[in-house]
């Protein structure tokens, strides 16, 4: 188990996060960025598994539990508000919701 | 008593409250005055239990201190509402209050059928209640507090018949120059205060004056806090160069000209020097300063006063010249003379201003005196009860005023020079002749006035009551205040009531000229004598002989002009401060600096921000993405300084 | 550990009752459907509890749920003290009078059927804000900022049938999502560093030489991009003006003071306990040479409050530049955290009290016109000083107690900010925000400019507020014109709540 070392597991979840963002920032489809923003999420929980494995400290993994709970929830919030805009305004697209500006 | 003595100034704030707030619904009169009259006149019994429970403590401790809350607490400046109970404001209390019950009774029957009437007397509440801040607060904020109180009531209630005329302009202009004529006393009362808590860090009445006490050699600087704090008074206390203002506070109804603009708020500055004493007695130069401006203001309002043939304008420039006296007992260290004129004043000069205010509610506002004569027998309370107040402020002997003008004069002597008295002496002279020419013209000699258009009449009972008992009071109001040449040694009960206020001025001031009783009496003499010379003489020339005047007027032509149009004063300021001061604010500063420098500034700031903001509205563009990446660039720029600065 | 577990839950009865009236409310929400018009009353029942809860805890200095199992035993994942309590009643009492906001609100009196969910959601927030302002450790911050979060994205959106109310939650959602994803990361890498989530833990370890410098202070500013969306302190504000114009105006309210100030309370403790090395006599804080974190803080301020007040000036929707506004107020807020002194605490603890007075006045006078013309827009105040005299003068005083004019609470509440300024010798900063304040008397002088000056093209009945409104107007105004006299009672209770349980 302990033979891959941390970096390569920070790196992936380094990667992850960049990927994250970065497709927060370009989609427009609200339900990707969505998927994005859960990318983020698992990301740092990656990271934070890696650390509590190395570190030999189980409180890194409960946190890791309550973020999938939190993400979860998440997920469901935004689908559900999702949804609503699209009854309203019959798209999900970011950039075609802007009544708001300025 | 002495723990309630907030109630003091809570009630007739609550008298303002409900008069001012729903006098209008309340609409009768009786109800209003009840209720403006009678909280004032609680004030005043309350002021007494606490002067009684005074009396009986030993000496040491009759100074308290009565807190009420924190008022604020930044730094090392920290305010409290608290009041402070002690010899001299406790005098000052029942001055105001008791002068002020009677003068808010008489209200209620010369206002009678006013449409402002429950306005009056709010304002005359605020009044009392801002009054009573100003002398017992134990510190410079709420005496600042008071201070500018009272000028906002005088303000308001110079200006209460704000729609009618008054000599050349309006009541409201005559409104609007006594306020912003105490505006620069009161600039220069802020830059005193400033200095005290500068040099002291405290503006604690106790604390700045205990160390004022042991502080030596800072003369400069007292010299400035004294000068700066004397500028405030003459301000409030219309002396010479800011008198111009009580003149045309005439404007306002009388008891108002008799409560604030005789008896008690012109007196605050009086008050405020004898409390400051220890200050002014550590700069001597500003104590001359005093001494010898109340003497001037005393002399020139006087001789003003002897042409003028309002009777109100009599009385305003008696009260200016009655101002200037107190200021030469504070200036000559007689702080105790200074408070107790002001209290004998107060009795015969509200007398006064009451019983002129009796004469022109029965003469159907008119106020020329040459329009009167022979009103003795119309309204013989009036009468009596005014020429009792002619005889107080001339200074005949056994009445109030002859003992406290009296010690003026004999300290003005005594710790000043021969010349103080001279000219104190001829004030008195002035004084008797000018009262006792305004009593001859209204009351006595030939009816001048057509019967057709005027019905002279007594007043009602409401108003000659009060009448009656400021009469009692200045006959035997002076009884307190015999001088030791009558009384014996430590014979004058209000000296030593006061003494340990004044104790350590005093000390500073370290006046042992040793002066005989007779060179006391021999002075007594001279003066009292010329004044009840000029009394007889005035009451001749003017009830028999009044051809003399008018002779005696055209022949000195010139100078019967010059008193006649007040010195030339108003026209002066006009000429060297109004005229400039508007032409270079028309010239120069609206049409350069204000319509191009600061419009120019204010409109090019204007279009600098909103093009500015809109640049900045844009970044809100309403899609979420930008804003989430503005947010990373944020984030980014953070990032990209921490390196730099790692 | 169980009696650490049981002895700690008498630390936490405010946050248990808070929990067990949420339960209530949802179990009345279900039984009785036919009517809901009780609900408010029981929120408002729970809430008063709650507060006395909360006094009786004001004074108490202790950690609550101390681990038993590790290897450092003194430091617990809740901190309760005076300065969390301040601000945990602030929050209560923020909830109370927002509850009765509600019972005026035509939006909220809508809702009907949906009151239940409503008022559930609200005490979500609050849940999430009172355990927000004593968390101490990394997950419960996360866990309670998610709560609070979650719910007030489902309240902004509350009107679902309204275009801009969805809109405005999805902002929010996506916003929020991001910011709180970052932090997440920021967290995970604090974690990996020292190997603890306690910010006790983490702040005795930092101190340490094998610190990698860069990497703590990237997930320090991940971490502050987590909370500073929370306040809205620019560059990480920009949900703020779109979300507070379609959000319920009651839910704007509530954004703008409530979740302000348990995120500023969040932001000041993870300063604190996580980066202070000590506090010296005269009150004022050292940090752990991390990075400058003062530095940081002054710009962040300056440049929010620069841009929520310009931003503000050519608005016409009231809503919406009520929410430029509460972005510049978060601006001179953050000003007093960045004195990093007890000075500055105290200011910005008295400033949030006044804030939470004259901010839920102003839109609460908004919600009342809107009531009855049905719009938030600038142009439909024209004439109003005439046609609602009392909501006229009103709101005056509340913009004039936002720019922070005396004779206002508003004027004590800068005061104070400025003495510590001064005080810190930060005079170009406070120069700064006082050029800021001049800029704002220009956006609230118009509304009374409209209010006043300008006559109404339309014709328009009056506007005369009910009897319950007028008393909750008079409940907020008198204190702002009471304490602008008369504030030494603020800053006393301010000062004896100013200390955090220490390091």
């Amino acid at each position: 188990m302990n033979t891959i070392p941390m970096e390569y597991y920070l790196l992936i979840s380094a990667f992850m996060f960049s990927v994250g963002v970065t497709g927060v920032l370009i989609r427009r489809n609200a339900i990707v960025v969505f998927m994005c923003i859960e990318l983020m999420l698992n990301s740092a929980n990656l990271a934070l598994v890696t650390f509590s494995s190395f570190l030999g400290d189980p409180a890194g993994q409960v946190f890791v539990f309550f973020v999938m709970t939190v993400a979860a929830a998440e997920a469901a919030v935004g689908l559900a508000i999702i949804i609503a805009i699209f009854r309203n305004k019959l798209t999900v697209n970011i950039d075609e919701i802007n009544i708001f500006k300025w | 008593m002495i723990e309630l003595i907030y109630l003091t100034i809570l009630l007739p704030l609550l008298g303002f409250v409900i008069n001012g707030f729903f006098g209008k619904k309340i609409g009768n009169e009786k109800v209003i005055g009840l209720i403006g009259s009678s909280t004032v006149g609680i004030s005043f019994v309350i002021s007494l239990l606490a002067l009684i429970e005074t009396i009986n403590l030993p000496v040491e401790q009759r100074t308290n201190v009565v807190e009420l809350f924190t008022w604020m607490s930044v730094g090392s400046l920290n305010i409290s509402f608290s009041y402070l109970v002690d010899q001299l404001s406790l005098v000052m209390a029942l001055i105001v209050t008791g002068v002020g019950f009677l003068i808010h009774v008489y209200s209620i029957g010369y206002m009678h059928g006013d449409k402002g009437f429950y306005r009056f007397f709010a304002y005359m509440n605020l009044f009392i209640f801002a009054m009573m801040n100003l002398v017992l607060g134990d510190n410079f904020v709420v005496l600042f507090l008071g201070w500018e109180g009272v000028g906002l009531c005088s303000y308001l209630l110079i200006g209460y018949y704000y729609d009618q005329k008054f000599e050349k302009g309006t009541v409201a202009q005559a409104a609007k120059k006594a306020f912003i004529v105490n505006r620069i006393g009161d600039f220069g009362f802020l830059l005193g205060m400033f200095l005290i808590f500068e040099t002291f860090n405290s503006l604690n009445f106790l604390e700045v004056f205990s160390q004022a006490k042991h502080l030596t050699g800072a003369e400069s600087t007292f010299g400035f806090i004294a000068l700066f704090l004397f500028i405030g008074a003459t301000g409030k206390s219309a002396q010479i160069p800011l008198f111009v203002w009580l003149p045309d506070a005439m404007a306002g109804p009388t008891p108002v000209s008799a409560l604030i603009h005789a008896a008690t708020m012109v007196t605050a500055g009086v008050y405020m020097v004898a409390r400051a004493s220890i200050i002014f007695a550590s700069a001597p130069v500003i104590l001359a300063v005093v001494a010898v401006i109340g003497l001037l203001t005393a002399v020139f309002a006087a001789t003003i006063g002897l042409v003028q043939t309002d009777i109100k304008k009599v009385l305003a420039y008696s009260t200016v010249s009655q101002l200037g006296y107190m200021f030469l007992a504070a200036g000559v260290g007689a702080f105790s003379a200074a408070i107790f004129h002001v209290m004998t004043h107060a009795f015969f000069k509200a007398l006064l201003f009451l019983g002129a205010g009796s004469v022109i509610h029965s003469m159907h506002h008119q106020q020329d005196i040459m329009h009167y004569g022979g009103l003795k027998k119309y309204m013989p309370v009036t009468f009596l009860t005014f020429i009792i107040a002619a005889f107080a402020i001339s200074g005949f002997p056994g009445l109030s005023g002859f003992f406290s003008k009296d010690e003026i004069l004999w300290f003005s002597y005594a710790n000043g020079n021969f010349v103080y008295w001279l000219l104190g002496a001829l004030t008195a002279v002035l004084t008797a002749f000018y009262m006792f020419r305004l009593v001859s013209l209204t009351f006595f000699g030939e009816e001048r006035f057509s019967h057709d258009k005027y019905h002279p009449h007594e007043s009602p009972k409401v108003m000659t009551i009060p009448l009656i008992i400021l009469a009692v009071l200045s006959v035997i109001g002076g009884w307190i205040g015999i001088p030791e040449v009558f009384s014996g040694e430590h014979g004058n009960v209000f000296h030593n009531w006061l003494a340990p206020i004044f104790l350590d001025a005093e000390l500073k001031l370290a006046y042992y000229g040793a002066h005989s009783h007779t060179e006391e009496l021999i002075l007594m003499a001279i003066s009292v004598s010329a004044a009840l010379f000029s009394m007889y003489g005035a009451f001749k020339i003017y009830t028999q002989r009044r051809e003399i005047a008018e002779k005696f007027a055209l022949k000195f032509k010139k100078a019967y002009m010059v008193l006649l149009n007040k010195y030339y004063v108003d026209e002066f300021y006009e000429a060297t401060v109004i005229q400039p001061i508007q032409k270079s604010s028309e010239k120069f500063l609206w049409k350069i600096a204000d319509n191009k420098l600061i419009d120019g500034i204010v409109n090019g700031t204007a279009v600098v921000i909103t093009s500015f903001s809109s640049v900045i509205k844009k970044m809100q563009t309403g899609v979420a993405q930008v804003y989430a990446l503005i947010m990373m660039t944020g984030i980014a720029a953070i990032l990209f300084w921490i390196i730099l600065s790692l | 550990m169980i009696n650490e577990i049981l002895n700690s839950i008498t630390f936490i009865y405010p946050e248990l009752a808070v929990s067990i009236f949420l339960l209530i409310i949802v179990l009345v929400d279900l039984v009785f459907h036919k009517d809901k018009k009780y609900i408010p009353y029981i929120s408002l029942a729970g809430l008063v509890i709650t507060g006395i809860l909360v006094l009786n805890q004001i004074g108490i200095t202790h950690f609550a749920f101390v681990p038993q199992l590790s290897a450092v035993k003194k430091y617990g994942m809740m901190t309760i003290d005076p300065f969390g309590s301040y601000f945990k009643l602030l929050v209560v009492v923020t909830s109370i009078l927002i509850i009765f906001f509600t019972i005026a609100s035509e939006e909220v009196i809508d809702l009907k059927e949906r009151l239940g969910e409503f008022h559930a959601l609200i005490y979500g927030m609050i849940l999430g804000m009172l355990v927000m302002i004593s968390a101490s450790d990394l997950i419960l911050i996360y866990l309670s900022l998610e709560l609070l979060s979650l719910s007030s994205y489902v309240l902004a959106g509350f009107l679902k049938l309204r275009e801009r109310s969805s809109e405005a939650s999805l902002k929010y959602v996506i916003y929020g999502s991001v910011s709180s994803g970052l932090m997440l990361f920021g967290i995970s890498i604090i974690y990996g560093l020292t190997g603890s989530t306690n910010l006790y833990v983490i702040n005795s370890l930092i101190q340490g030489p094998q610190i990698n410098l860069f990497t703590l202070s990237f997930s320090s500013i991940l971490m502050f991009v987590g909370i500073g969306y929370k306040i809205s302190a620019a560059p990480f504000h920009f949900w703020t003006p779109d979300v507070y114009e379609g959000a319920p105006i009651s839910i704007t309210a509530y954004l703008s003071v409530a979740s302000k100030a348990a995120g500023f309370a969040l932001l000041i403790r993870f300063i604190q306990t996580g980066f202070t090395s000590f506090i010296s006599e005269d009150g004022y804080w050292t940090l752990i040479a991390v990075f400058d974190w003062q530095a940081l803080l002054i710009a962040i301020s300056i440049l929010t409050m620069t841009l929520g007040n310009f931003s503000a000036l050519w608005q016409d929707n009231l809503k919406r530049m009520l929410a430029y506004s509460s972005i510049a107020h978060a601006g001179y807020i953050l000003l007093g955290i960045a004195v990093l002194s007890n000075q500055g605490l105290i200011a910005v603890l008295i400033y949030f009290f006044v804030y939470m007075l004259m901010n839920i006045g102003a839109f609460y006078v908004v919600m009342l016109i809107s009531n009855k013309t049905g719009s938030e827009n600038i142009d439909d105040y024209d004439g109003l000083g005439a046609k609602a005299p009392f909501l006229g003068v009103a709101l005056a005083i509340f913009l004039i107690s936002l720019t922070g004019l005396p004779p206002t609470a508003g004027f004590i509440a800068k005061l104070y900010l400025f003495i510590a300024l001064i005080d810190a010798n930060m005079i170009v900063v406070a120069i700064i925000a006082l050029l800021n304040t001049v800029v704002s008397l220009y956006y609230y002088v118009r509304v009374l400019k409209h209010m006043y000056l300008t006559k109404s093209e339309r014709e328009q009945e009056n506007i005369t507020p009910s009897i319950g409104s007028l008393v909750y107007l008079l409940v907020l105004l008198i204190p702002i014109l009471f304490f602008g006299i008369y504030f030494t009672p603020i800053v006393e209770f301010a000062r004896s709540c100013v200390s955090l349980l220490g390091i």
